[in-house]
């Protein structure tokens, strides 16, 4: 607020002067930030849309450990990569998919990398429409309304492509499709909200709207569970805090606010 | 003076050098040939067509809905006029994505939307859905902007057009309209230009179906996520040119009411 008023006092004397203290209180604000905890760079992290409750607890948890304060940008994988590559930007990498750590791997910007837990897809379905879809077959029967994800854009677009080729009814069920999202929590909205019967969504999406949503397992035949890992970048692979940010996303305690969330353990006790 | 003018220009100057360098980063991030080569893609060229069709679509809309409502708004008091035209504003600071989760909510599984779908009329999931989610944000603009414009034209002359025998359609549409015409078509320009470049709302409504609602503004979005960056800077590019044309328009519409306006107190 003052920064407004001292100003606007001024302004008749000098413009100079304005400016001056317009700057010197912005350095100012600058140098004061809150918290005297143990000073610590802040860490930058992209994370996979879909993520977002468990990583949202997971830095706050964090930071009361640590002090370390962790910026998250939440975006669809694909977009994440492409900033991550166009820009360089970034400290640790956190997709919903496996696919795009290989794909900045490739690009040689990957120091190395932690498995965290089982992004599993799942058919969920409106519970409106639970009577006339019960298993995957079903997705194929004329009328259904699907909702999928662009197979370029997302990961779990890109794994229900690949479950459709595998199910051998690709063609058939292509056909129900209605709509293609960009991110899964835009589909579990979809169908959660009845303007979609079905999609193909992560576990924890169809979770989050459990009341709204069935969930119905895809055959085990058609998929491998897509694995959340995250990866340290090179250009901050010399930074103790980051370094520990990842080892404490990979730890126990992590991996159970994700169970928490609907995500399966890597162990696969529960698949 | 001189000192408030030097400090003045290195801000424009400043200005005008983050938007040049903003343009040249897109420009000069692809070649020609991936240029030619985007541009000419049954994708991008789908993209700009849609873009096209629904935007103009979306600005008859906005016409049929907001300059009846810009007019009453000028000439009419009325009770509860204050919320009205408040309300009708709203969409102008709502964040689009909102606006789309709102009528897709609107439009989805409720008795209305379940109605305009048995007739026919479907909003989610097709190239009509982005249709009413540039409308919805072009409409007020057409609204605000012809309200102020009417304001601008004295009553009297309608008074005098009446005493002369005139029918008041007849009035509005040979006295007022040409006299309210430049604000008018700014405000269309400018809604035109809101409307091609909306994205949240149509997002959430008509969704991303690559080669079915993918207008500019998603072809750019779902190219960017799939690393396709050249795809998704030509239709960049495309929007940024369409973006210059309208500004263009704007600025000969303004030339040519300060051309006019010597005229006015004859008129």
């Amino acid at each position: 607020m003052l920064l407004f008023f001292v100003p606007a006092g001024l302004m008749i004397r000098s413009n100079i002067k304005i400016f001056i203290l317009f700057f010197s209180f912005l350095s100012l604000l600058g140098l004061s930030r809150p918290g005297g905890e143990a000073r610590c760079e802040d860490i930058h992290l992209l994370a996979g849309a879909g993520l977002r409750q468990p990583v949202d607890q997971l830095i706050d948890l964090f930071r009361e450990q640590t002090g370390c304060r962790v910026i998250v940008d939440y975006a669809g994988a694909g977009n994440l990569l492409a900033r991550i590559i166009a820009s360089g930007h970034g400290d640790l990498f956190m997709p919903g998919s496996f696919y795009y750590i290989k794909r900045l791997e490739q690009e040689g910007l990957v120091d190395s990398f932690s498995i965290i837990a089982y992004h599993t897809p799942v058919i969920g379905v409106n519970r409106g429409k639970a009577h006339l879809i019960s298993s995957f077959q079903d997705l194929a029967r004329p009328g259904v309304r699907l909702a999928l994800g662009d197979p370029e854009a997302m990961a779990f677009g890109r794994v229900a492509m690949e479950i459709l080729e595998k199910s051998k009814i690709k063609d058939e069920i292509v056909k129900n499709v209605v709509v293609y999202g960009a991110t899964s929590k835009q589909m579990a909205l979809y169908v959660a909200q009845g303007d979609a019967d079905a999609s193909i969504i992560g576990r924890a999406d169809a979770i989050q709207y459990q009341d709204r949503i069935k969930i119905i397992p895809v055959p085990e035949e058609y998929f491998e569970a897509e694995i959340i890992a995250i990866a340290l970048l090179k250009k901050a692979a010399d930074r103790p805090e980051v370094i520990r940010f990842r080892d404490f996303m990979g730890s126990e305690n992590a991996i159970e606010v994700f169970r928490h969330f609907g995500f399966l353990h890597l162990d696969g006790a529960e698949r | 003076m001189k000192g408030l003018h030097r400090l003045c220009f290195i801000a424009l100057f400043l200005l005008a050098l983050l938007v040049a360098g903003v343009l040249f980063a897109l420009i000069f991030r692809i070649s020609f040939k991936e240029l030619g080569d985007a541009i000419s893609s049954p994708e991008v060229l789908f993209a700009l067509r849609l873009s096209l069709w629904t935007s103009l679509a979306a600005i008859i809309i906005a016409l049929i809905l907001g300059l009846p409502s810009g007019y009453l708004l000028a000439r009419r008091n009325f009770r509860g006029k204050v919320i009205l035209d408040t309300l009708i504003d709203i969409p102008l600071v709502m964040t689009p994505l909102v606006a789309g989760v709102g009528l897709l909510l609107l439009f989805g599984q409720t008795y209305l939307g379940k109605y305009l779908a048995r007739v026919g009329i479907n909003f989610i999931f097709s190239p009509w859905g982005a249709v009413i989610a540039q409308a919805f944000i072009a409409a007020p603009i057409v609204a605000r902007s012809s309200k102020a414009a009417f304001e601008e034209v004295s009553p009297r002359y309608e008074w005098a057009a009446q005493t002369l025998g005139l029918r008041p359609f007849r009035t509005f549409f040979r006295v007022t309209l040409p006299m309210a015409r430049q604000g008018i078509l700014s405000g269309i320009v400018l809604a035109w230009a809101r409307a091609i470049g909306e994205f949240g709302a149509t997002l959430m409504v008509a969704g991303a179906t690559r080669m079915k609602t993918e207008t500019l503004p998603i072809a750019v979005f779902l190219n960017i996520s799939s690393g396709e960056l050249g795809i998704a800077l030509s239709c960049a590019l495309l929007l940024i040119a369409m973006g210059l044309i309208i500004l263009l328009i704007l600025k000969q519409i303004g030339n040519n009411h300060r051309r006019e306006l010597p005229m006015k107190g004859i008129e």
